[in-house]
Formats: structure tokens, C-alpha cells, sequence
């Protein structure tokens, strides 16, 4: 039992990284522009085919592809911000629109170019295994959780010590204070849905490798990274990290007692129960109104 | 110093403010008082590029600043505190002064500002690590003064900086603004506060309904009638 507890305590953890990463890139947006960008979903997807692409057509080294793919996801983030959120910036039901319409162009679009069947993409880090005790896991199970560690790392010393991230932090906190004080909310949007798209990319590019690469493959990760943000408290940056790897381990751990097909319904019983019983979620704050 | 001409802002429809002159002189206290709705915010948020629609002149030391964008007043030199509250809430005391100086690349130089402004007021500097939420109303009204001192503007626009302040703290804000006016600086204020803002300004104009009425020295005004009447609570 014990070994089976870690083996799931692993496995948790790995999937727990992934849905950091998501969840994180959406409390960004959020905190910042105060709208929940449901096209994450896809960013993350657009993020395991691109790292396919430069991986097999470009660069044949698995580390650059991720690279580049995490640089064309920044590419693409600016123009999504400057393109469609910003014409849109005062009407916040259009925005949730728009992203749901990315959605279909994205996914749609995908499927035009590399077609409805899943793609593979078998690393040496997927193939290379790492024996723990009697266990023994892929090194792309590692390779997933410090790469995610030390981008929650950087994220966290850039907002909290750079110029640029106190400023991101102020713009969320009072926009026209951040006007007064010389901010240019434009740039600061714009480098919000950079990083929050390139993290998606970097989940996209991580997860390919383990599991296949397909269409839908950033649904369950993005409603599993909303259910993190709600369960953490909306807009709160620990919020999504603890809830991110909360659902990872709930969910893996919970495949010990029911059969995994349920293992979705458990993270979703704990998103409603947590919406009964603490709505502003662990981290949030309690505002007046909410009950 | 700051000079403004037939300035005209609203929101879209009906024009708030409707053709005010006014002029602020390096080392001047100059406030507008006004009732609530007169537009006395709008003045402030049409100077600073901040209303909707708007058109008039705007110069400040000669220098055609109707067009710069809000975020880059302060490289021109113009600084505004808004009517509410406009600290960064959940950032510390320090990290605030220092978004003051965001437009300052010079590390070291911004570094020097923040200690200078630090001395200046020295609740700021005792509670630095502080969330600037911790702070008083009053309280964080000086920091929203300090804040804008750190790129060292030739003018400061405030918007009702004694709203809600217990009475010691007025004194505090507008015997700051004087020791700036002290310094140099232009001083445009915005006040409802009618008689306790006259007597710490040098110059006063009176907004009805998005014009200028009445314009004259502080003490005049104070002196009055018809201030006295309509903002002062005093019948004739
Ligand atoms: N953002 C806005 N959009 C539309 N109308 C506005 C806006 N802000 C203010 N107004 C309107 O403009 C008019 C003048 O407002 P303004 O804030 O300039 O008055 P004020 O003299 O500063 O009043 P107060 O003493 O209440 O601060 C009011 O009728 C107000 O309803
Ligand atoms: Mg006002």
C-alpha cells in the first residue's frame, strides 16, 4: 500500500505541475484584466503541436522545441492582446465570447493542418526510466516537475522583484493608480497574455511527450486549472499553486480506492462542496455580499 | 507655469466642464471649490488626458502638453492624485514610492529619491514594509503625495485631498502642499472643503456648472458674499 501511495503521490504531483502552469496563466489574466480566458485550453494544445512540429521538422532536440514553442506562444499571446482583448477591453462579455470563439477557430484550425488523429512524439526523456524502490517512472515525470518548480520560481522572483512584475501587480491592484503613476496599461495586458500563454505552451510541450497529442488534449487540464483557481481563491496567486497540485494528488490518489474513470467526478465534488461550504475559495478573500 | 485655455471635457453627451481658463504659477496654491457635481474632478481628469472628450489648451511652461498620454504626464512634469484613494493597496509602503519612480530608469538615482522622500515623511519611513492598506486614510493620502514626488513634477493636482481626513491630518495635507509650493512647485487643488482650502491656497476660482463664476485671491474670496453663501454654510 505504501509504495502504491507514492507511485500515486508521483503521478499527482506531475499532473498536479501541469495544471499549476494552466491555472496559473488564468489567475494571471484574471488578476490583471479581471476576465477568465477560456481559450487556455487550446493555447495549451496550440503548445504540444508546435513543440511536435519543431521537434521532428526543425530541431530534433526536444529541450529547443519546447523553447521555441514557448517562444511562438509569447508571440502569439501579444497579438490575441493586442488584436482581440483590446478592441474588447471595456465589455467583458464580449471578451468571454471572443475566447470561447478562439476555442473553435484554434481547435478547428489545428485539425485542418495536422488532421483529427492523435499525434506521438517519444522522447529519450519518456523512453529513459527512473527506478524509485521497486517503482519505476518515466524521466519525463521529473523532467515536468522541476521544470514546472523552477517556472513558479522565476514567476514568483519576477512579480515579486523585478520593476516590470511589481508593476503587473500594482496595474491588478488600482489600473488608474498605475496610469498615474507612468504605467502604460497597454503594456502591461500585453505582457500578461505573454506570459500567461507561454506558460500554457510550456504545459502543452511537457505533457506530449507522456500522453498523445491531440485536439482536445488541453480540455481536461484547463477545467481542471479552473477548478484549482476557484478551490484556491479567484485571483490568488498561491491559490492556483496549491490548488493546482491539490487536484493533481487528489485525483491520483483517488484512483487507490475508485476506479479511475471517477477520478473527475471526485476533483468536481470538491469544487462544488468547496463552492458550498468556503466560496471564496482557501486563499481568497471573503468579500461582503458573498456568503 | 501650468496654463489652461477654453477647456472643454465630459464623458460623452453633455459637456461636464465648458470652457474653463485657469493658470497655476511655480510656488502658487491655487484650488477650485465648487458643489458636488459642479465638475471640479473633471477639470483635473480633462488637464491630465483621462476624460473621454475633451479639447482646449493645455501648456505647462510653455510646452504644448494637451496631447501626451496620461501615463507619460509625469515625464512633462504634471502630477495628479485622484479623489479616491489611489494607493497600490497590497503592495508595502517602499514598493509603493518606488512605482512612483517607475518612469525613472536610473536605479540608483530612483534609489535616492525614495530615501529623500523618506526623510521628508517619516510615518512612510517607520511602517516601509508595511502594506500601504495598514495605512490610515490620512496616512495614505501622504503617501499619494510622496509617491508623486519622486519624479519631481513642476505641478500637482489634487483631488479633494481633505475628503474624509480627521482634522489633524488636514492640517498635515495642505501644510505639505504648502511647504511644495515652498519648494517651487505649482499646486492645483480641488476642494469642497471650501473655507479650509481657501485659507491655505493663494489663488481661488469658483466652478458653477462646468464655468469658472468668480476668480480672485483666497482672501477675497474668503471675504466673499457670495462664497461665503453658497459653500460656507453662512446666511446672509
Ligand atoms: N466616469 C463618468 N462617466 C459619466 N459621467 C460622469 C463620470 N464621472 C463624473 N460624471 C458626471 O460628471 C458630473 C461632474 O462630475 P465631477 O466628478 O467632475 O464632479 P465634482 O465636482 O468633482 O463632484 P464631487 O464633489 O462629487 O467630487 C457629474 O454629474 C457626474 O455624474
Ligand atoms: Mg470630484
Amino acid at each position: 500500500m505504501a509504495t502504491a501511495i507514492f507511485e500515486q503521490l508521483i503521478n499527482g504531483t506531475m499532473m498536479g505541475s501541469i495544471y499549476v502552469l494552466m491555472a496559473l496563466g488564468m489567475v494571471l489574466i484574471y488578476g490583471v484584466m479581471h476576465v477568465l480566458n477560456f481559450a487556455h485550453g487550446v493555447l495549451f494544445m496550440t503548445g504540444g503541436y508546435l513543440t511536435h512540429l519543431f521537434f521532428f521538422n526543425l530541431t530534433g532536440s526536444y529541450p529547443l522545441a519546447i523553447v521555441l514553442s514557448i517562444l511562438t506562444l509569447a508571440l502569439i499571446g501579444v497579438v490575441l492582446e493586442g488584436v482581440i482583448f483590446r478592441p474588447l477591453r471595456d465589455n467583458l462579455r464580449m471578451q468571454i465570447v471572443a475566447s470561447v470563439g478562439l476555442i473553435l477557430i484554434i481547435q478547428n484550425g489545428v485539425i485542418q493542418l495536422w488532421g483529427p488523429r492523435a499525434l506521438q512524439m517519444r522522447t529519450s526523456s519518456v523512453s529513459s526510466l527512473v527506478k524509485v524502490g521497486q517503482l519505476s517512472f518515466t524521466m519525463q515525470h521529473f523532467v515536468i516537475i522541476a521544470v514546472v518548480v523552477s517556472a513558479v520560481t522565476a514567476l514568483y522572483l519576477f512579480l515579486t522583484f523585478t520593476r516590470l512584475g511589481t508593476a503587473m501587480r500594482a496595474t491588478s491592484q488600482h489600473p488608474e493608480a498605475a496610469i498615474v503613476v507612468g504605467i502604460n496599461p497597454n503594456r502591461i495586458y500585453a505582457l500578461t497574455f505573454m506570459i500567461a500563454c507561454a506558460l500554457a505552451g510550456l504545459g502543452g510541450a511537457l505533457l506530449g511527450p507522456l500522453f498523445l497529442i491531440f485536439p482536445q488534449m488541453g480540455d481536461a487540464p484547463m477545467l481542471k486549472a479552473l477548478s484549482a483557481i476557484v478551490i484556491g481563491g479567484m485571483g490568488s496567486i498561491p491559490g492556483a499553486i496549491v490548488g493546482g497540485f491539490g487536484i493533481g494528488v487528489v485525483e491520483s490518489l483517488s484512483t487507490l480506492v475508485i476506479p479511475s474513470d471517477y477520478r473527475d467526478t471526485i476533483v468536481f465534488a470538491i469544487l462544488i462542496l468547496m463552492l458550498l461550504l468556503r466560496p471564496w475559495g482557501l486563499f481568497g478573500v471573503r468579500v461582503r455580499g458573498e456568503h | 507655469m501650468l496654463k489652461v485655455r477654453g477647456l472643454k471635457g465630459g464623458y460623452g453627451g453633455r459637456l461636464i466642464v465648458d470652457g474653463v481658463d485657469l493658470d497655476v504659477a511655480a510656488g502658487e496654491i491655487v484650488t477650485v471649490i465648487g458643489q458636488n457635481g459642479a465638475g471640479k474632478s473633471t477639470i483635473l481628469k480633462s488637464i491630465f488626458n483621462m476624460a473621454p472628450v475633451r479639447e482646449g489648451v493645455v501648456t505647462l511652461d510653455d510646452q504644448d502638453i494637451f496631447p501626451v498620454s496620461s501615463y507619460q504626464m509625469l515625464t512633462v512634469g504634471l502630477a495628479y492624485i485622484p479623489q479616491h484613494h489611489s494607493v497600490f493597496p497590497k503592495l508595502t509602503i517602499t514598493e509603493n514610492l518606488r512605482m512612483g519612480g517607475y518612469l525613472l530608469s536610473d536605479a540608483k538615482l530612483l534609489q535616492e529619491r525614495v530615501a529623500k522622500v523618506e526623510d521628508m515623511f517619516p510615518i512612510l519611513k517607520e511602517r516601509r514594509k508595511e502594506y500601504a492598506a495598514s495605512l490610515s486614510g490620512g496616512e495614505q493620502r501622504m503617501l499619494e503625495i510622496a509617491r508623486t514626488l519622486i519624479m519631481d513634477p513642476k505641478v500637482v493636482m489634487l483631488d479633494e485631498p481633505s475628503i474624509g481626513l480627521a482634522p489633524k491630518m488636514v492640517d498635515l495635507v495642505f501644510s505639505t502642499a504648502r511647504l511644495l509650493a515652498e519648494a517651487g512647485k505649482g499646486i492645483l487643488m480641488v476642494e469642497q472643503n471650501v473655507r479650509r482650502a481657501l485659507l491655505a491656497s493663494d489663488r481661488g476660482y469658483v466652478l458653477e456648472l462646468g464655468q469658472v463664476r468668480i476668480t480672485d485671491e483666497a482672501q477675497a474670496l474668503i471675504a466673499d458674499e457670495r462664497v461665503s453663501r453658497l459653500y460656507m454654510g453662512v446666511r446672509s
